[in-house]
C-alpha cells in the first residue's frame, strides 16, 4: 500500500466572517491581553479570551506569526468539531493587538490543565503503563481517528502540546492549527524523514506521522524523560537512520511488554508499518499487529561524505542531502557507485544509481548537480523527502516554506525558486512512483512553474506564495500592520490606509498586492490585473483597481469607503481628459467630486468607465471635426470667390441696366402707340 | 487653318454689310435716318469707341436713347416724314437734349448697377463668413479643436468689430 501522497494545500480559504475590532475577534470574542498564557499554545504566544455572547471564559487566543500562516484546510474542516480530545479552532481572524497593530489570532478552547511536560513545570515523572494507555494513548487515538475521518492530520503531538487536568482524566491534544504543520515539532518527535526537512516545509504529512509522534510521547512518559535529550537535531536524525527509530529512541531501555509491542509498531521506520489510530484505540488489538523490524544492510567499510561517516544507504542519502555539492561530486566521480558495489555489495542499486545520475542520451547536456543529487537520494532512500541543493522538504510543504523564506532572490528563496522552476517535485515523484501520486505531483509542479514564470503582476513569486498559502497575510508595505490575509479584509485595510495617507501619492496596488488579490480572487481579478505593469499610467491603474474593488465592495457589503473612493477618484480623474466635449467633461468631473465622498466605488466607476457614453462622445467629436472642416471649406470658398463675384456683379449690373432701358423703351413705345 | 479663315470671313465682312445697310436705309428713309443718327449719336460713338465693355454699355445707352427717340420719330412719321420736318425737330433742341440725357442716364445706370450689386454681394459674403467663424469658434471651445489660422481680412474685421 503506497504512502498517502501529500497533497498541495487547498487554495480555498475559510469563509469571510472576521472584522478588526479593538481587542475583539469577529465581534464575538474578547481577548484579554493582560492575561498571557505561556505554555498553553505549544510555544506560540497566547492570551485568555472569552466568548461575548455566551460568556464562556475558558478560551484562548493563539497569536499567528506573520511568516507562519495557519492551516486553512484544517480551519475549513474543523468548524463543528465536538470531540473533547482535541483543542479545535472556534474562530480566526484579525484583531487589534497590544501595540495597536492588527494581528491574526485563532480562538480555541483553553486546555484543561498544564501540558504533560514543558519548561517551568519541573522534572517529568515516569507514568505507569496503565495511566499512559488510559489517559493518553486511548483518547489521543480516538481524536486522531476522528481527524483521519475528516482527512486531517494533527502534526503537533509533543509532550508540551498535550494537556491534562490537574485532577486527572483524559489528555487533550493541543492546538495545531495556528501554524504550518509540524513547524514547532522537535526532531525527536518526528520521523527522521520529516525531522530532516526545514521546519516550514514538513507538510501535512500523514496519520502515520501523528502515530509516530504519539509513540514518542508515550515513550517519554514511560521513561520519565525525553529520549535522545541533549543531542542536536542532525545527531538525532543520523542516529535514527543508523539504528532505526525504535532502537535509537529506546536506547535499550527496559519497557513494559505491552508498551514495547505498541511502540515497536508506532515507531516503525516505514510509515506503512505503523498502526492506524483506530487500531491504537484498542491497545491489545494493536499489540497483536507485530512489525518485523529488519536491520538495514550495513557496509563493511564506511563512506566519508564531507566529514559524515555513513554505513548504510539511508545515512548516505541524508549525507548527500545535507552536503549536496560534495555529494554531487562523489556521484560524478563514481565514488558512491563504487562504495555501493564494493562496500555494501548492492550491485543492482549501484547500476540503477548509475543510470539515474546520467542522462539517457549521451549527447545531452549533463544534469545539473541538484537534479543529480535529488534523483540519487530518491533511489538510495525512497522514503526520504524531496532534497534540493541542500534543502529538504515535502512537496505539500512548499507553500509554508515559501511563506517562511524571505523575498525572492535571497537565501533559501533562490533555492526554492530553482526547485519550482525545475519542476523538481515532478522529477522526484517519478523516481518513487509507488510511494506517491506521481501524476498529481507532476501536474502541480507544472502549474507552479508556470505561475512562477509568469512575468505579469498576476504571476511570479508573490502570486505563488499567496496561492499556496490561503491564509498568509499580505506583505505589501501598503497594508502592513493591518493583517490582511483574506480578500474581505483588504477593503477595510485600504480604507484605513487611504484615511491616513496623502491622496496625491502613487496608486495603491503594487506587484505584491496584485499577487495577493490574484491568488485570493481568481477569474475576473486575474484578467484585470494581468493588464497592470510598473509602466501602467497611474490613472489607468487606478481605474483597473476600481474595476477590481467595486464588485468586491458590493459582494462583501463592506459599507461606504469614502477615503478609498476619493483616493482612487483623484488618481483616475485624468481619465476624464479623454472625454472630448468640454461641457460633458466638466459635468463628469463635478459628478466625480460629488460621488467620491459617498464611498461607493461602483458609483465612481460608473462615472469614469461608461463605455457607451464615451463612444457617443467620440462619435460626436468626429461629427464636430467634420463640421469644422465644412466651415473651413466654406470660408475658403468665400475668400477665393472675390474676383468671380466682382465679374458676376458687373455682368449682372449690365444686364439689369439693359433690362431697365428696354423696359423704358417698351413703355415709351406703348405710350406712343396708345396715342 | 482653312477652318480659321472661314470663321474670320463673316466678321471681316460685317462692317461692310452694316455700312451697306446704313446706306440703303439713308437713301430709302433719309429723314428717319437723319433724325435717328442725330438723336443716337452718343450711343454710336460709344459703340465705335472700342473701349472695354463698350458693347453692353452702348446697348444700354442705345435702348435708353431709343426710349427717348420714340416720340420725335413718331412725330416725324406722323408729320409726313420729310427732311425739313426732321431738321425742324432737331432744330427744336428739346428732342435732341432729351435723347442725349436719356443715353447719359443709360450710361450712368450701366456703370452704377454693377457697383451696387458688387457691394451688396460683398456685404452678404462678409456676414456669412462672420457667422461661419462664430460657429467654428463655438465648436473649437466645445470640443477642444485647434483654431484655424485667420486670414488678414478676418483679423482686420475682428479688430474693427472690437474697436466699434
Amino acid at each position: 500500500m503506497p504512502l498517502p501522497t501529500p497533497a498541495t494545500p487547498s487554495v480555498a480559504a475559510p469563509p469571510l466572517t472576521s472584522l478588526v475590532v479593538d481587542g475583539t475577534l469577529e465581534g464575538a470574542y474578547s481577548i484579554d491581553f493582560s492575561r498571557p498564557l505561556t505554555s498553553e499554545a505549544g510555544g506560540l504566544p497566547a492570551f485568555a479570551a472569552t466568548a461575548r455572547a455566551v460568556g464562556r471564559g475558558s478560551l484562548m487566543a493563539v497569536q499567528v506569526q506573520p511568516d507562519a500562516p495557519p492551516r486553512a484546510g484544517a480551519l475549513a474542516v474543523l468548524g463543528n468539531w465536538t470531540d473533547p480530545g482535541l483543542l479545535a479552532p472556534l474562530a480566526c481572524g484579525p484583531a487589534t493587538g497590544r501595540d495597536g497593530r492588527a494581528e491574526w489570532f485563532m480562538i480555541c478552547a483553553a486546555p484543561p490543565g498544564a501540558p504533560l511536560c514543558g519548561s517551568g513545570l519541573g522534572p517529568l515523572t515516569a507514568w505507569s503503563e496503565a495511566d499512559v494507555i488510559a489517559c493518553v494513548l486511548r483518547p489521543a487515538a480516538l481524536a486522531l481517528t476522528a481527524l483521519a475521518a475528516r482527512g486531517l492530520t494533527h502534526r503537533a503531538i509533543r509532550p508540551d502540546n498535550i494537556f491534562r487536568a490537574a485532577s486527572g482524566g483524559a489528555a487533550v491534544l493541543g492546538c495545531a492549527w495556528a501554524a504550518p504543520p509540524a513547524l514547532h515539532q522537535p526532531a525527536v518527535c518526528e520521523p527522521p524523514y520529516v525531522a530532516m526537512c526545514q521546519p516550514a516545509g514538513r507538510g501535512d504529512g500523514s496519520m502515520a506521522d501523528d502515530v509516530y509522534a504519539l509513540g514518542v510521547v508515550l515513550l517519554t512518559l514511560i521513561l520519565g524523560r525525553v529520549p535522545m535529550a541533549g543531542l542536536s537535531d542532525a545527531a538525532v536524525i543520523e542516529r535514527k537512520l543508523e539504528l532505526g527509530c525504535f532502537q535509537a529512541l529506546t536506547a535499550g531501555a527496559r519497557l513494559p511488554s505491552l508498551t514495547a509491542d505498541l511502540l515497536g509498531g508506532m515507531l516503525a521506520d516505514d510509515p506503512q508499518q505503523r498502526p492506524p489510530p483506530s487500531l491504537l484505540a484498542d491497545p491489545l488489538a494493536a499489540r497483536s499487529r507485530r512489525v518485523a523490524m529488519r536491520p538495514h544492510r550495513r557496509a563493511a567499510q564506511p563512506l566519508l561524505v564531507e566529514g559524515a561517516i555513513v554505513w548504510n544507504t539511508r545515512s548516505l542519502a541524508f549525507a548527500l542531502a545535507r552536503h549536496s555539492a560534495a555529494g554531487a561530486r562523489l556521484l560524478r566521480l563514481g565514488v558512491v557507485d563504487h562504495w555501493l558495489r564494493r562496500g555494501l555489495g548492492d550491485t543492482a542499486l549501484a547500476a540503477r544509481l548509475e543510470d539515474a545520475a546520467r542522462p539517457r542520451d549521451a549527447r545531452a547536456a549533463p544534469m545539473p548537480e541538484p537534479v543529480t543529487a535529488m534523483r540519487a537520494i530518491a533511489l538510495l532512500d525512497p522514503l526520504a523527502p524531496l532534497c534540493w541543493d541542500g534543502m529538504m522538504l515535502w512537496p505539500d510543504g512548499l507553500g509554508p516554506a515559501l511563506a517562511a523564506s524571505p523575498d525572492a532572490g535571497a537565501g533559501d528563496a533562490t533555492k526554492l525558486a530553482d526547485l519550482v522552476a525545475a519542476e523538481a517535485a515532478g522529477g522526484w515523484a517519478d523516481m518513487r512512483p509507488d510511494l506517491c501520486d506521481a501524476a498529481a505531483l507532476r501536474a502541480n509542479a507544472r502549474s507552479q512553474r508556470a505561475m512562477l514564470r509568469d512575468r505579469s503582476w498576476t504571476g511570479g513569486w508573490a502570486r505563488l506564495r499567496y496561492a499556496l498559502n490561503p491564509l498568509l497575510a499580505c506583505r505589501s508595505p501598503l497594508v502592513a500592520g493591518h493583517a490582511v490575509a483574506r480578500i474581505g479584509e483588504l477593503l477595510p485595510a485600504l480604507e484605513a490606509v487611504a484615511s491616513q495617507a496623502r491622496q496625491d501619492r502613487a496608486v495603491p496596488a503594487g506587484r505584491e498586492l496584485a499577487g495577493f488579490v490574484a491568488a485570493r480572487r481568481l477569474g475576473a481579478a486575474e484578467r484585470l490585473l494581468a493588464a497592470m505593469t510598473e509602466a501602467t499610467p497611474a490613472d489607468e491603474a487606478a481605474l483597473i483597481q476600481l474595476r477590481l474593488l467595486a464588485p468586491l465592495q458590493a459582494e462583501l457589503a463592506s459599507g461606504p469607503l469614502p477615503h478609498l473612493a476619493g483616493w482612487l477618484a483623484a488618481l483616475a480623474a485624468p481619465r476624464l481628459d479623454g472625454w472630448r466635449n468640454r461641457t460633458r467633461r466638466s459635468d463628469k468631473l463635478r459628478l466625480l467630486q460629488s460621488a467620491a465622498p459617498g464611498g461607493q466605488l461602483a458609483e465612481v466607476l460608473a462615472i469614469l468607465d461608461n463605455e457607451p457614453e464615451r463612444q457617443e462622445d467620440a462619435d460626436a467629436y468626429l461629427a464636430a471635426k467634420a463640421a469644422v472642416a465644412a466651415i473651413d471649406a466654406q470660408l475658403a470658398d468665400l475668400d477665393s470667390g472675390l474676383l468671380s463675384r466682382a465679374a458676376a456683379a458687373r455682368q449682372l449690373g449690365q444686364e439689369a441696366a439693359g433690362a431697365l432701358a428696354l423696359a423704358a423703351l417698351a413703355v415709351c413705345a406703348i405710350a406712343v402707340a396708345a396715342g | 487653318m482653312a477652318r480659321a479663315a472661314s470663321r474670320k470671313r463673316p466678321r471681316a465682312a460685317l462692317p461692310w454689310v452694316q455700312g451697306l445697310l446704313c446706306g440703303v436705309a439713308a437713301v430709302a428713309a433719309g429723314p428717319t435716318a437723319l433724325l435717328a443718327a442725330a438723336l443716337l449719336a452718343p450711343s454710336a460713338v460709344m459703340a465705335m469707341s472700342g473701349a472695354e465693355d463698350a458693347k453692353p454699355v452702348a446697348r444700354c445707352m442705345m435702348l435708353a436713347g431709343l426710349a427717348a427717340a420714340v416720340f420725335p420719330l413718331a412725330a416725324l412719321w406722323s408729320g409726313g416724314h420729310t427732311i425739313d420736318l426732321s431738321v425742324s425737330l432737331l432744330d427744336d433742341g428739346g428732342s435732341l437734349l432729351t435723347a442725349w440725357v436719356a443715353q447719359a442716364a443709360g450710361w450712368l445706370l450701366v456703370e452704377l448697377l454693377p457697383v451696387l450689386i458688387g457691394a451688396a454681394q460683398a456685404l452678404q459674403a462678409k456676414a456669412q463668413a462672420r457667422a461661419l467663424r462664430a460657429a467654428r469658434t463655438q465648436l473649437e471651445e466645445e470640443w477642444g479643436i485647434a483654431p484655424a489660422a485667420q486670414p488678414a481680412d478676418a483679423l482686420a474685421e475682428d479688430r474693427s468689430t472690437t474697436a466699434s
